[in-house]
């Protein structure tokens, strides 16, 4: 079963790679990686009680964090072109 | 981002877990996947993301680039301190069996410090990249 979910999200993560080569506008693409990064957590995940390594979750956490992160600092820098302001 | 009260609140809630997250990772680290780089990483990126949502500015009043200055030196000091202890207890340099009366003591002491030193100084080395990226050009 855990076979199953794996295919299934990488089945996911291709589309999302599919959006995020062709989308016509940038939001596209900034959404699509940052479902790419979602699907890699849960892919994690599930990679780690397929392979019998629950501490796979640490990861899964860690990329969720660094994810997120990484999101906002993308859309900070394209809405006001800088990181540091506080963009009022 | 002052209009955005969602990210505001969000980014309050989330950076402890983010900053507790990190001590796990750093001190977990001799039994699961993690160590000093990674909770370095993890804990700057706290700091990151607050200064991201509230300005540099705002970050530079929590933590000034001195504090940051001395806490990358502080941790390549435990770092090469650790080694040099070796030394000077009579085995090479690194050499953690001898730091403690029994061996096994000594590998974990040493592992643990020599993590807390490279986790210090990669959270430092993170906040002051994220502080010259993003203080270009004020």
């Amino acid at each position: 079963m855990f076979t199953a979910a794996a295919v299934g999200l990488v089945v996911a993560m291709a589309l999302a790679l599919a959006r995020a080569l062709m989308g016509p506008t940038l939001y596209d693409r900034i959404l699509s990686v940052n479902t790419f990064g979602t699907k890699t957590v849960l892919i994690l995940a599930v990679v780690g009680f397929l392979f019998g390594r629950p501490e796979f979750l640490d990861i899964a956490l860690a990329y969720a964090l660094i994810n997120f992160i990484g999101t906002i600092a993308v859309l900070k820098f394209f809405k006001y072109g800088d990181l540091g302001g506080t963009g009022s | 981002m002052s209009d955005l009260l969602v990210l505001r609140i969000v980014t309050k809630i989330l950076m402890p877990f983010i900053l507790l997250f990190a001590l796990y990772v750093q001190f977990h680290g001799d039994y699961g996947p993690g160590g000093g780089f990674q909770a370095g990483v993890i804990f700057g990126a706290g700091f990151i993301l607050y200064g991201l949502v509230y300005g540099l500015d705002a970050l530079r009043g929590v933590l000034s680039s001195d504090i940051l200055r001395a806490g990358f030196a502080l941790g390549l000091l435990i770092f090469a301190g650790v080694g040099v202890a070796g030394l000077l207890l009579g085995g090479n340099y690194l050499d953690y069996n001898v730091l403690a009366s029994d061996p096994v003591k000594g590998q974990h002491l040493g592992i643990l410090l020599i993590e807390f030193g490279v986790g210090l100084t990669v959270a430092s080395v993170m906040i002051s990249i994220f502080y010259y990226f993003a203080g270009r050009g004020r």
